[in-house]
């Protein structure tokens, strides 16, 4: 006897009863979805924000999901677009270039209550975000999040052999930085 | 390089008390307990390509219409038309009544001063030379 794909069993729910099936989606997946955000947009009130935006779009479109890509990947694209939209409109109004959009972020990060990392979690994340925006995505989903390159593929709308390269790129950046600061 | 392995997979960040409780509470709040919105969205979104036949086909009639009224030459020279109705509305009304009874009293007068007897009549037939038999 297989066991069922719980998955399988959300589509079909969405399907038959969306009101219950979207908020079973909304409480299986948001913690899930929050760390991925708070990983790309630092700050615990742009991930909150990006969170809501995340499901309120989902909610908007969910007519449009297909069953062939997971709820989750599904769900997992739109955060990524929505938190790239928050760092967007952080970038155009908090900040006159990427490098004051890095230092506030690590300022944000070193005083941060929502940041309880030690001395060497600071120093990762600091060489984190001297990354450019997509290979930090990228590292983020393959380092902590453990993603096989073709569900990054599917997310990102690029191909494996790009993100390969990419992930790459950025652990030989960060390697260097942890090195030489 | 072994520091950066140590730290891996390890979450530095930290999110207030009951924070994902409260969350869920008002995105459900603002999506499925408020369903409307998506409804809203989704008849709209069904309604989009009739909608855009609709209007398509009323620019198409009026630019029609339009090409058909200037080209034809309708509208030059035209004399406009007026019905009993208007007529009766805004001429008759415009009579004052006591003008009307002021003339049509001349009129009297006038005729009673021309009034002849027979003999007057013949008169002025001899004088004509008008033969009686010419009018019978």
């Amino acid at each position: 006897m297989t066991a069922r794909d719980p998955e399988n069993d959300i589509t079909e729910l969405l399907r038959t009863d969306i009101n219950k099936g979207f908020r079973i989606v909304v409480e299986r997946y948001s913690s899930k979805l929050y760390w991925h955000i708070r990983r790309i947009v630092i700050l615990h009130e742009d991930a909150n924000d990006a969170l809501q935006n995340t499901f309120m779009s989902a909610w908007r479109n969910i007519e449009n999901f297909r069953s062939e890509s997971s709820i989750y990947t599904w769900l997992y694209a739109i955060a990524v677009n929505e938190s790239l939209a928050i760092i967007n409109k952080r970038n155009k109004y908090a900040a006159t270039s990427l490098d004051d959009l890095e230092s506030y972020f690590t300022n944000s990060l070193e005083g941060s209550t929502w940041f309880d990392g030690d001395e060497a979690q600071l120093i990762l994340q600091n060489a984190i975000l001297k990354l450019p925006e997509k290979q930090r995505i990228v590292f983020n989903m393959k380092y902590f999040d453990d993603m096989t390159y073709e569900e990054m593929s599917k997310i990102l709308n690029t191909s494996v052999g790009a993100l390969k390269a990419s992930y790459h790129h950025a652990v030989k950046k960060i390697e260097y930085s942890l090195l030489y600061g | 390089m072994e520091e950066f392995k140590n730290i891996s997979g390890k979450n530095p960040f930290k999110v207030p008390d009951n924070y994902f409780e409260e969350v869920n509470r008002k995105i459900i709040s603002v999506t499925v307990d408020n369903g409307s919105e998506r409804n809203k969205v989704s008849i709209s979104r069904k309604l989009r390509p009739y909608l855009a036949v609709a209007a398509a086909l009323a620019l198409f009639a009026l630019l029609s219409y339009s090409g058909f009224y200037f080209l034809s030459g309708k509208n030059i020279d035209k004399v406009p038309e007026i019905t009993l109705y208007y007529f009766s509305e805004n001429y008759l009304n415009d009579i004052d009544i006591l003008t009307l009874e002021e003339n049509a009293g001349s009129i009297e007068n006038d005729m009673a001063r021309m009034s002849l007897n027979s003999n007057e009549i013949l008169d002025y037939f001899a004088l004509e030379n008008i033969d009686i038999n010419d009018i019978y």
